[in-house]
């Protein structure tokens, strides 16, 4: 597996934070692995890199319920900084939220690849470098 | 004709045998104008009569005594007969006017029977003419009245029973003029259903010395049914017997044709019909508003039409109908309002009014047409009814529902999470080969189960709360649980160097249960102190207030204050929180919220971020 990509996992739950590096390492998918623990953290990131591309990741594992700025009201403030970027992100929700609403919602916002179930398993983190590959070549 | 006023003056003129005036009085002066000196001796009779009334004159003395011609002296042919004449004569005055007279004409004769003249004496009848006339033409009035209003009128002398009846009356019961009339003429075209009321009643008006009117049918020979109208009076002598009945008799088969068509109409309308006068009188009602109002006509006519209302509409109503009847329209009555009748029994009837003018000779009358809503009423209180129970019943099934949803949300968001951790977990455990890696994993697996046993607790906590209602009610002072709080919360307080100042004046106690105001207290003095202001002293103020009946409890804080817009919809959810804080849990305003619904009350929050909160608690009344 070529370790190009950057992984950034956003999410409250330091033991889910936990489990999914362990995962990401054992399956040695990520060059690099960042995390942070609400929405504004990662956000005040993004925004100190905007052109710093090996800085920024190249998919970003999102949490829904988080205090201070939760997975929604990132993306809104993601939308809006998305122009600057100099480099495409993917973003996935991952919640253990199976309230469709949450699920509707975040079907409904473009940007968001898919939505995924927590726990997330090895097979599904797999497919999302996968898809980031197959991009790559089309690219 | 002034000086002829005087009917007494009587001319008298003697004449010769040659007609030549012999004689000439002042009453023929003063009639005729001639003095005698102008008349006797030599002028003529012709001088002031009219030469074709001499001819007409003649002519009737030679029908009288069949003469073959009127080359006669009429004077001497009356003379030969022994006969006078008397009739009337237009008179010649000598200013050339004439007059009308009554004149007689007297041959005279001296004792041998030879013929000496004649005296003619004249009467001026203008004024008695005229009367005459007067009569006449008046008659001729009445008749042309009693035609146009196809009425006649009648005479019966009850002694004799001689029966007079004018002319149209005759044309009223188709009878040839020259027929002879008797009492039981009139009663022979009686049509036979009424023969009995109208004799009877023609006996009570004797007897009663009175007239009762009557009104009846009448059958004619030429099979023709006309109704009749009598009206009359009885006349007595001075002894008080009766000696004549006079009267009217109108044709109103139309008139009655008309009120029957209308009555018809009355009778066929499906609503109650109520007609007043512009008294307030009621004239006219239909069979529906008889059973409508529990009356008889008999029991209503003439009666104002307030009878029909409850007292409270009396004194308004008058008023509404004068006005009514100034500008008088078709429309609804009380549009939009409530009305009610009241029937005989005093019972209220819902009513719905329409009114309409009528315009007839009597004047303006007005029909009301009634319904009886009764039945709309009933089924219109029964839908509000069902429709207050339902929207009681969607409130509580709202509440139920918002409940489970929340109920479902915490499932969802707190309960998942930790499993799914755990399940990460327990298969990292399985995978782990060193026994240090299975005592770090054994760390997380303690800590995970910690955080879900205290979620588990929060929600049987809230579940026990939203179960356990109205238990354990008392009555509360503030100031006692404040001071409470403050004792638990001493440490803080201290730390901090917060003030908590408070008013209760406006409502110092509350019924409520202990538990939960001592909790309510407790998270909301507790939070405004963790999340105090970084540079300032934390002040609480809580105040007590009433409102519509509604007592409340505001607690302000000068603390960070919550990004509203941000976290607005999620401020009182399990495990929220907003703060980067050590101690943020996320529970305290869950709880709070919960314990305050589950006393039928609310809690809203207004914040500033750098200002500070202000909680407001809604009881429930």
């Amino acid at each position: 597996m070529i370790k190009n990509f950057n992984f950034c996992i956003v999410d409250d739950d330091d033991i889910y934070q936990f489990t999914v590096i362990k995962t990401i390492k054992a399956l040695n998918l990520a060059k690099k692995i960042i995390a942070f623990s609400d929405g504004e953290e990662a956000l005040d990131f993004m925004i100190k890199n905007l052109h710093k591309d090996e800085e920024l990741p190249d998919v970003i594992l999102l949490d829904i319920n988080m205090p201070i700025m939760d997975g929604f009201q990132f993306m809104e403030e993601y939308i809006k900084i998305k122009p600057k970027l100099g480099k495409k992100i993917t973003i996935y929700m991952v919640s253990s939220s199976v309230d469709t609403v949450d699920i509707e919602r975040a079907k409904k916002i473009s940007e968001i690849s898919d939505y995924i179930i927590k726990p997330i398993k090895k097979g599904e983190l797999k497919s999302i470098v996968d898809k980031l590959i197959d991009e790559g070549n089309e690219d | 004709m002034s000086p002829n006023v005087n009917a007494e003056i009587i001319a008298v003129i003697a004449t010769t045998n040659d007609d030549i005036i012999s004689q000439f009085n002042s009453g023929a002066h003063t009639l005729l104008g001639y003095s005698p000196d102008e008349m006797v001796g030599s002028k003529k009779s012709d001088s002031f009569l009219l030469k074709e009334e001499i001819e007409n004159f003649k002519r009737d003395l030679a029908a009288r005594y069949q003469l073959k011609t009127i080359d006669f002296d009429p004077y001497k042919i009356l003379a030969e007969h022994d006969a006078n004449d008397a009739r009337e004569w237009t008179i010649l005055k000598k200013d050339g006017s004439t007059f009308i007279a009554h004149s007689t004409i007297t041959p005279m004769k001296y004792e041998n029977g030879k013929s000496n003249g004649y005296i003619r004496i004249i009467r001026d009848i203008t004024d008695q003419k005229k009367v005459e006339r007067d009569l006449l033409r008046k008659n001729e009035v009445l008749n042309h009245a009693e035609k146009i209003t196809l009425m006649g009128h009648w005479q019966l002398d009850t002694i004799t029973d001689n029966v007079k009846w004018s002319s149209n009356l005759y044309n009223i019961f188709e009878v040839h003029p020259d027929e002879v009339l008797t009492y039981d003429t009139y009663f022979s075209y009686v049509h036979p259903g009424d023969k009995e009321t109208v004799s009877t009643s023609f006996e009570k008006s004797k007897q009663d010395k009175h007239f009762y009117d009557l009104l009846h049918h009448i059958k004619l020979d030429s099979g023709k049914i006309k109704i009749i109208q009598l009206l009359g009076e009885v006349i007595t002598d001075e002894k008080g017997d009766v000696i004549e009945i006079i009267g009217t008799c109108q044709d109103v088969t139309q008139q009655r044709m008309a009120e029957i068509k209308f009555k018809g109409l009355l009778e066929s309308a499906p609503d109650a019909m109520v007609i007043v006068n512009e008294k307030g009188k009621i004239q006219l009602i239909n069979k529906q508003a008889e059973k409508l109002f529990g009356y008889s006509i008999g029991e209503l006519l003439d009666q104002p039409v307030e009878l029909l209302l409850p007292e409270r509409y009396i004194n308004a109503h008058a008023n509404h109908r004068e006005l009514y009847f100034n500008i008088p329209k078709t429309r609804k009555m009380g549009e939009g309002k409530e009305l009610f009748g009241i029937d005989k029994h005093g019972r209220e009837i819902p009513i719905q009014i329409s009114l309409s003018p009528l315009k007839t000779e009597e004047g303006v009358l007005v029909s009301a047409a009634v319904r009886d809503i009764t039945f709309q009423k009933r089924a219109e209180k029964r839908i509000i009814d069902a429709k207050g129970s339902l929207e009681l019943l969607t409130d509580k099934l709202t509440i139920k529902n918002t409940q489970l949803a929340d109920f479902a949300h915490i499932t969802s968001h707190n309960l998942r999470a930790p499993v799914s951790n755990l399940n990460s977990l327990l298969e990292f455990y399985k995978d782990a080969e060193t026994t240090l890696e299975k005592v770090q994993l054994f760390e997380k697996f303690e800590s995970v189960i910690h955080h879900l046993t205290s979620t588990l607790n929060t929600l049987v906590e809230a579940l026990k709360t939203k179960d356990e209602t109205s238990k354990n009610i008392e009555l509360l002072s503030f100031e006692e649980i404040l001071s409470k709080t403050k004792e638990i919360l001493s440490g803080q307080i201290i730390a901090t160097n917060a003030k908590i100042s408070s008013d209760f004046t406006a409502a110092p106690t509350i019924m409520y249960s202990k538990v939960y105001l001592e909790s309510i207290f407790l998270n909301l003095v507790s939070n405004a102190i963790k999340y105090k202001a970084e540079d300032k002293t934390p002040e609480i103020f809580i105040k007590a207030t009433v409102e519509n009946g509604v007592q409340k409890l505001s607690f302000k804080d000068n603390g960070l204050g919550i990004n509203l817009v941000r976290h607005g919809k999620k401020i009182f959810g399990l495990n929220k929180v907003f703060h980067r804080h050590p101690d943020a849990k996320g529970v305290g305003l869950f709880m709070t919220k919960v314990q305050v619904e589950a006393m039928g009350g609310k809690i809203t929050v207004e914040s500033e971020v750098n200002e500070g909160s202000i909680f407001t608690i809604k009881f429930n009344k």
